[in-house]
């Protein structure tokens, strides 16, 4: 459990938003970081491949569409994405209560979070004075290594604790819990996923019109049962379609300036 | 653009140290400034290999706050090196200020682009192929998001930086002028519909509300089954988008809400 714990701890480290090792953002944060693949990396290092992809795939439901702007976020996915995946496999949760065990957690990552960059000020003002000095071993240490140090800690320290330590814990909470507590679990871990959706709707659209774009995906998949992919082709035929539209219309216009209202008229 | 110092390899060196600092010591008053200094640096030996004095200068200027979508926003980084050459050769037109103030006019409009472009479109999509081809615990759907995202990043942020680089200040045009506006417009309607689609798929909320009325039962969900499956979550998304984008709620204090009215629901349901 020790070796388990520790292995989870890395992960979680590597997966940081700020990791740089796995070509940073890209290899770390949108990828290993995504519950899909956390949860078969959780799985694989506890033993049960199934059920740590199963458990990934319904967790990431809740943060598919989860957007950072500013590195702002409302839940910090790193820390739903390892050491909360391991607590909900280790102490046998239903994937709804994993859902919100994992929402949870991810919340209070977030102070985590905070914190860190509060202390990488420190950091990155002692790297402008090293490059004012000429010293660009020094910037480099405290632009690279320094902050690094920090993340570490920050990643590695309360993920080990809560896998460590929180898993006989966990598992004897879910067991002494009412069935009416966890009904309430269930009902959150299928709503959440909604609050994702939003930020990313309050994040995308400028314009009222687009709503119809997002109903018409929503009705192919309820009423049409379409599958992704179907859905994916879809929309970039009407995407296409929409972009012939409004370029035939700027030609048109000769100021060349494009009204906004207008395009709603297109369809 | 005749005269060239850089070549393919400092270049390469530079794209590859964005990528993977850009956000190595992000902080609230810096963000990923040091990212970007660390990007210039391969840049800055090569332009001023025996000027430690212009080095020096060069990179206090790219110490100063940036913050933008870091994957597709490398173009930023190619029309910095670009334009660094250009000014390391002696084109006068070319000061700091103008390297700069691009650095800041550019950031924002490529975070908008990028957000709605990355985490808004191409991750739901890839991730929604994904964990249909993983919802039986399979472990093809993980294999083809981590191959599929992590090539389209790397060779489109890497074909980002280049073109920047060769198109310089140019670029600015061809990436926000109007035509680049309506791309992005209609890539925001293909993501639109993408989302509709995933949100119908993952968020779930059923009404166990049932009245017995003279003799019959009446089950609520069976009736919104007949009218329109789906439409309680998607009230439940639309009332959040209201709440967030209209009225400032954080998305942790809709979590709350969100708690409290699941609990005060679920109590009412074991009263009757």
């Amino acid at each position: 459990m020790l070796l388990q714990a520790i292995a989870i701890s890395v992960f979680c480290y590597l997966g940081a938003l700020s990791t740089p090792w796995l070509l940073g953002l890209t290899g770390g944060w949108y990828t290993i970081t995504r519950p899909l693949v956390s949860g078969m990396i959780v799985g694989l290092i506890l033993g049960d491949l199934k059920q740590g992809i199963l458990i990934g795939v319904a967790i990431q439901t809740v943060y598919i569409a989860m957007v950072t702007p500013g590195g702002q976020m409302p839940a910090d996915l790193n820390f739903v994405a390892f050491p909360a995946i391991a607590l909900a496999m280790l102490s046998n949760a239903s994937t709804e209560v994993a859902v919100t065990l994992a929402t949870t957690i991810g919340v209070l990552g977030t102070i985590v979070f905070n914190l860190y960059q509060v202390v990488n000020s420190f950091w990155n003002h002692r790297a402008v004075a090293a490059i004012q000095e000429g010293d660009y071993r020094k910037f480099r240490l405290n632009a690279i290594a320094g902050p690094q140090a920090t993340n570490f800690i920050s990643r590695f320290v309360p993920s080990f604790l809560v896998v460590y330590f929180g898993s006989g814990f966990a598992k004897s909470m879910l067991d002494s819990m009412p069935q009416y507590l966890i009904d309430v679990m269930s009902y959150l871990g299928g709503v959440l996923p909604a609050i994702g959706i939003a930020m990313l709707l309050t994040a995308v659209v400028k314009e009222n019109s687009l709503f119809l774009f997002f109903l018409l995906g929503f009705v192919c998949i309820v009423f049409l049962n379409l599958n992704m992919i179907a859905l994916t082709i879809i929309a970039a035929v009407i995407a296409y379609l929409y972009y012939t539209g409004s370029s035939k219309k700027s030609v048109v216009m000769s100021n060349g300036v494009i009204d906004e209202e207008d395009d709603e008229e297109e369809f | 653009m005749a005269e060239k110092i850089l070549d393919k390899k400092t270049l390469t060196k530079s794209y590859h140290k964005w990528m993977m600092y850009n956000l190595v010591a992000m902080s609230f008053e810096f963000l990923e400034a040091m990212g970007f200094a660390l990007s210039m640096e391969p840049i800055a030996d090569k332009l001023y290999s025996d000027e430690p004095e212009k080095k020096k200068e060069m990179m206090e200027r790219h110490t100063a706050f940036y913050n933008t979508e870091p994957q597709v926003g490398a173009l930023i980084n190619g029309i910095s090196a670009g334009l660094e050459e250009q000014k390391a050769l002696g084109n006068t037109g070319i000061t700091g200020e103008l390297i700069n103030s691009l650095k800041i006019g550019l950031m924002g409009p490529l975070a908008g682009i990028g957000d709605s472009m990355v985490p808004g479109m191409l991750i739901p999509i890839l991730l929604s192929i994904g964990m249909g081809l993983s919802s039986n615990g399979s472990i093809l759907g993980v294999l083809f998001y981590i191959v599929a995202y992590n090539c389209i990043m790397y060779f489109g942020s890497r074909y980002l930086f280049f073109k920047g680089y060769e198109l310089g200040a140019e670029s600015v045009d061809v990436f926000t002028g109007e035509k680049a506006q309506q791309i992005t417009k209609a890539i925001t309607v293909l993501g639109m519909t993408v989302i509709g689609g995933v949100a119908a798929s993952y968020v779930k909320l059923e009404i166990p509300a049932k009245f017995a009325l003279t003799g019959t039962e009446i089950d609520i969900q069976a009736i919104l089954d007949g009218i329109f499956p789906k439409l309680a979550p998607l009230m439940v998304i639309f009332f959040s988008w209201y709440l967030m984008a209209k009225k400032n709620v954080s998305p942790v204090k809709l979590i709350m809400i969100y708690f409290v009215v699941a609990f005060a629901g679920v109590g009412l349901a074991y009263l009757f």
